[in-house]
This record gives structure tokens, sequence and C-alpha cells, in this order.
């Protein structure tokens, strides 16, 4: 993967697309009208974090703390005929690890038609890379403009397989039935996800000789709306499907699945809004010639969350989030028993206080502290050695993001 | 003291602006460009184009939407009242929709002459004014 400017999934997505955006050519004489659709934008966004523990994001417990957190993105998308969209975002994205992390990816590029609309109904398809409906911030998990806090409760919105819910090279079906006061919003996508080194770490198979491939993989969202969005709950499923191939001396060949469940309600009035997201993950991985290795654990996490927005242009929030690595070991102990690896590996409860800032709609500035128990979703690469992990630590974050 | 209960009364008593629809419903008119064949749109569809969610008109034309900053007063009313959504989701719903691909984001405009101005002169366009405020060069559209 490394050394070649684009990751073979990127260029698996742009097979995909190439052929579609080639039928969409359009005449010279349109082309200018076409033109003047193109739309181009972007942001930059430099963190800050320090721990009193652990390591977050870099060397954040270092007494300088660490500036390893940075995302830019670019994106452009142009409407060459009145019912199709063609949009494409580049992202280069450094959370602690190593510098090469930050190479562009696609992030998204998609071709997306719609049908006839009608006033109650409206029906579309993408194909390419999409972006997987995946509970409320999945979609645009890098964009700090559309995130309610630095950090995205991690016990959802995790960053230690983040590459496998990021988006996948396929087709995807939306749909909105509005009646009434509601609207019922549908996507349903199958393709293949992307697999990055983090979900070997993850799954303790980075040091080993061998590979993991994606499979076919499916996922879909249902969205209710009441009241122009006064409530939103939402129902989203996923079986992402992945293939270990092991080469001579590894752990063997083997199957994994994941299949995420979350329900996410939200209540929003003018000047607030509480909202609170609960995940069921099952994980199963088998065939592996190492029994270890062969698992499957259902985690279970949730929070609830309460912002509000004061003046014009300032936010604050507080958030509880909970995580579970195994619902049938939420202590983590039998889990220490087997392994004699710490407990608190196996669950997080973060209590999250922050604020936000946007004295500008091109600039928000925002700060939030941690008080976490547990190390459950605390990168492996920042901390390598899970047995010198420390069980209570505090984080504060600082970040700032201009658009363009 | 009984003072206070009879002024805290007596507000109460006052007719609550902008809390029903008939003293604001004709406080702000949608406008299109001439081009746009709808003389009316029901409030789902203007809903739906004002979030970048549906691209077109009823009939098929592609809908170029132009909005107010997202702190003017206008924009507020416009957002509440036609459309009953506040204007922060709305501001969500565009950021998620340039940034996951799934839409663009709307027109930009920062003052009412503005507005008709690029309403006047783009085909397809939709836009909002003060009722009043409309001259002309733009098509008032009803909500149905």
């Amino acid at each position: 993967m490394r050394g070649s400017a684009l990751s073979n999934s990127s260029k698996r997505a742009l097979r995909l697309l190439l052929p579609v955006v080639g039928a969409l050519a359009v005449t010279p004489a349109a082309a200018e009208g076409v033109m003047d659709t193109l739309q181009m934008q972007g942001f930059v966004s430099q963190g800050y974090v320090v721990t009193n523990r652990n390591n977050f994001f870099g060397p954040s417990s270092d007494s300088g703390g660490s500036l390893e957190y940075t995302e830019v993105g670019v994106n452009a998308s142009l409407r060459p005929r009145s019912d199709v969209l063609i949009a494409a975002q580049v992202l280069s994205r450094r959370a602690g690890g190593d510098g090469s992390d930050a190479k562009p990816k696609l992030d998204h590029g998609v071709v997306d038609y719609q049908l006839p609309t009608s006033p109650h109904r409206t029906i579309g398809i993408q194909a390419g890379r999409f972006k997987n409906p995946f509970g409320f911030y999945n979609q645009t998990r890098d964009v700090a403009f559309t995130r309610p806090s630095i950090l995205l409760p991690q016990s959802i919105y995790f960053d230690r397989t983040r590459s496998i819910a990021l988006a996948a090279d396929g087709l995807s079906v939306y749909g909105a039935e509005r009646m009434g006061r509601g609207e019922i919003h549908v996507q349903a996508g199958a393709g293949w996800p992307q697999v990055d080194d983090d979900v070997e770490e993850a799954l303790g198979l980075d040091q080993a000789p061998g590979s993991l491939k994606a499979k076919p993989s499916a996922i879909g969202q249902v969205r209710y709306e009441h009241n122009g969005g006064r409530i939103i709950a939402a129902l989203s499923a996923a079986n992402v499907r992945l293939r270990y191939d092991s080469r001579t001396g590894g752990p063997g060949n083997g199957e994994i699945k994941f299949q995420p469940l979350i329900f996410s309600l939200q209540y929003n009035a003018e000047k607030w809004s509480l909202t609170g997201e609960y995940a069921l993950r099952r994980f199963k991985s088998e065939r592996f010639d190492v029994p270890m290795l062969n698992r499957d654990d259902t985690g279970e996490s949730g929070y609830i969350q309460y912002s509000r927005r004061i003046l014009s242009d300032w936010q604050w929030f507080v958030r509880y989030d909970v995580l579970h690595a195994d619902r049938s070991d939420r202590s983590g102990r039998a889990f220490e028993d087997e392994t004699g690896l710490p407990a608190h590996t196996r669950f997080a409860k973060d209590l999250t206080v922050g604020l936000q800032w946007s004295f500008h709609p091109q600039v928000l500035l925002a700060a939030e502290y941690h008080r976490v128990d547990g190390t459950g979703w605390l990168p492996r690469r920042d901390n390598p050695d899970v047995a010198d992990t420390e069980r209570r630590w505090n984080m504060l974050l600082l970040q700032t993001s201009l658009r363009f | 003291m009984p003072q206070l209960w009879l002024a805290v009364f007596l507000l109460l008593l006052l007719p609550m602006p902008s809390a029903t629809a008939e003293t604001t419903d004709d406080s702000v008119a949608l406008i299109a460009h001439p081009n746009v064949r709808a003389v009316s749109l029901h409030p789902n569809s203007a809903r739906a184009i004002f979030a970048m969610r549906q691209r077109t008109w009823p009939d098929g034309q592609a809908a170029n939407v132009f909005v107010l900053p997202d702190d003017d007063p206008l924009h507020a009313r416009f957002s509440k009242e036609l459309l009953n959504v506040f204007p922060h989701q709305l501001k969500m719903a565009w950021d998620r929709a340039v940034f996951s691909g799934t839409g663009q984001a709307p027109g930009r405009v920062s003052t009412q002459s503005e507005m008709l101005e690029r309403v006047a002169t783009t085909p397809g366009a939709i836009g909002y004014v003060e009722k009043g405020g409309a001259d002309a060069r733009v098509r008032i559209i009803e909500l149905q």
C-alpha cells in the first residue's frame, strides 16, 4: 500500500466511478453551464492534546503535550445535469501514529442520481465510494464543523478501527418519504469497506505474516425526523466482513464479522439539543489456527449529551460516554483472569465538558476536558504495551479549525 | 409584590410575538427566477430544497438555492416560520451534505438587494425576501 499515490481501495473506487463519469460527459456547449455549478470547499483543523497518564494521538503525556492531531480536507462537487451530482473529497489525517498516516486518501467519491421527485418523496442512488450512514455523525466524523465536540464519543466513533467504518466502495440507495409532520429517510448500501493497519493492530494481527482483506459488506440506516427535526430517531445496522490471508508461520486463514447495531435519538430545541446513542457491537472471528484469535464478543456502548447554544456563536456541552468491550464481562475481570492483561483495557467511562466558539463563520475554536476511567478505546499505537496503561486518566484537548 | 404579579399577568395577556401563524405567515416571501414554472410549492418540497436534500423543482428543473447569512434576522424568521426548522439545523444539514458527498451548499448572499439580484439573474433560482421587498424581476412563490 505504501509507495503508491493511492491505496488499492482508492483505485478500486476510481474504477467504479470512471465509467459512470464518462457516460455523463457533456457537450462543450453545455459545459459552461455545468462549470457554474462547480463548488469547492475545504477545512484545516489542528488539535493539541495533553493527558496526565496514557497517550492519546501522540506523546500527549509528555511535558509538551501532542500536536499530532491534524485534519485537512478538500472537496469538490458538480451538477452536470439537474438530477445528477458528482462529489469527491480528499482527506489527510494524522492522529498519533507516524507522519506517513497523513498521506491524502479519497474520503468519498460518488456519482449521485436522483429520480424525479414529488413533494412527498425523494429517491436516489450513489455509486462509488460512499460514506457509511452509521449513527448521527459517522458520515462527517473528520470535519470539526459538523461535530458537537473535538472528539466524537469514542464509545461509538472510536478511532482504533475507524478505517472499516468510514466508507464503502459500491452502491448505495437512499430515499425520503415525507408525510404530515414527519419524514422517513432510508439508506442501504452494499460494497467493500476499507481496511487499514488500524484493524490489524486492534486484532493483534499487525505483527503476523498475512493481510486482512475486505469482503462484500452491507450497511443500512432508517431515520425518522419529526416536525422539522425537533425529534430525530435512527437505527443503523451493518454487516462488515473481512478475510485474513495468512502466510507461512502465520495464525492461519480466518474470517471476521463485525455487526454493529446503533440506536440514535435526538431532541432539538432552538437553544439546546439532547442526544443519545446506544450501540451493540457484535464481533466474531473464526477459523484461525490460533484459538485465542477466535472470539465472539458483543460490545456495548452508549452516551448521553446535552449541548447548549449561548449568544449566537458559543456552544457548550456535557457528555457521559460508556464503553464495554464485552457485555458479558463488563468489568473485564474474566478477561484479566484469562489473559493476564489489565481489566481496565476492556471498558471506558468518559465524562466530558467542552466549549466551542465560532467568532467568524469560517473559524471554530474548541476546548474540552475528559475525565476517563478505563482504557477501552485508547489507541494501541499510542500505547504499545497495554500492561503499562493506567486505569484513571484525564485529557485536555484544544482545537482550531478553519474552513474555506 | 401584588403589583409585580399583576404586571406578570398582564404581560401574559399580550399577544405572543411570532408565536402564531396568522401574524407571521405574510412577513417573508418565497421568490424565484421568472423562468421557474411553479407558482406554488408544498412546504415539504420547500424544506427539502432549502435543506439541499432535493436538487430540483417538482417539474425536474434544477433548483438554485440562495440564502442570507445564518445570523441575519430575516434568515432566522424564514427558517422558523416558512420551513419550520431552526437555523442551526439548516446549517448542519448543509455541512453534512457538503462534507459527505450527498449535496451542495446553498448560494450565499449578504443583503436582500443582493438576494433579489441573484434570484432575478439565475435560472431556477429560489430565495426569500421580506414581503413587499420583491419586485417585478422575480416571481413570488406561494406555499401550499
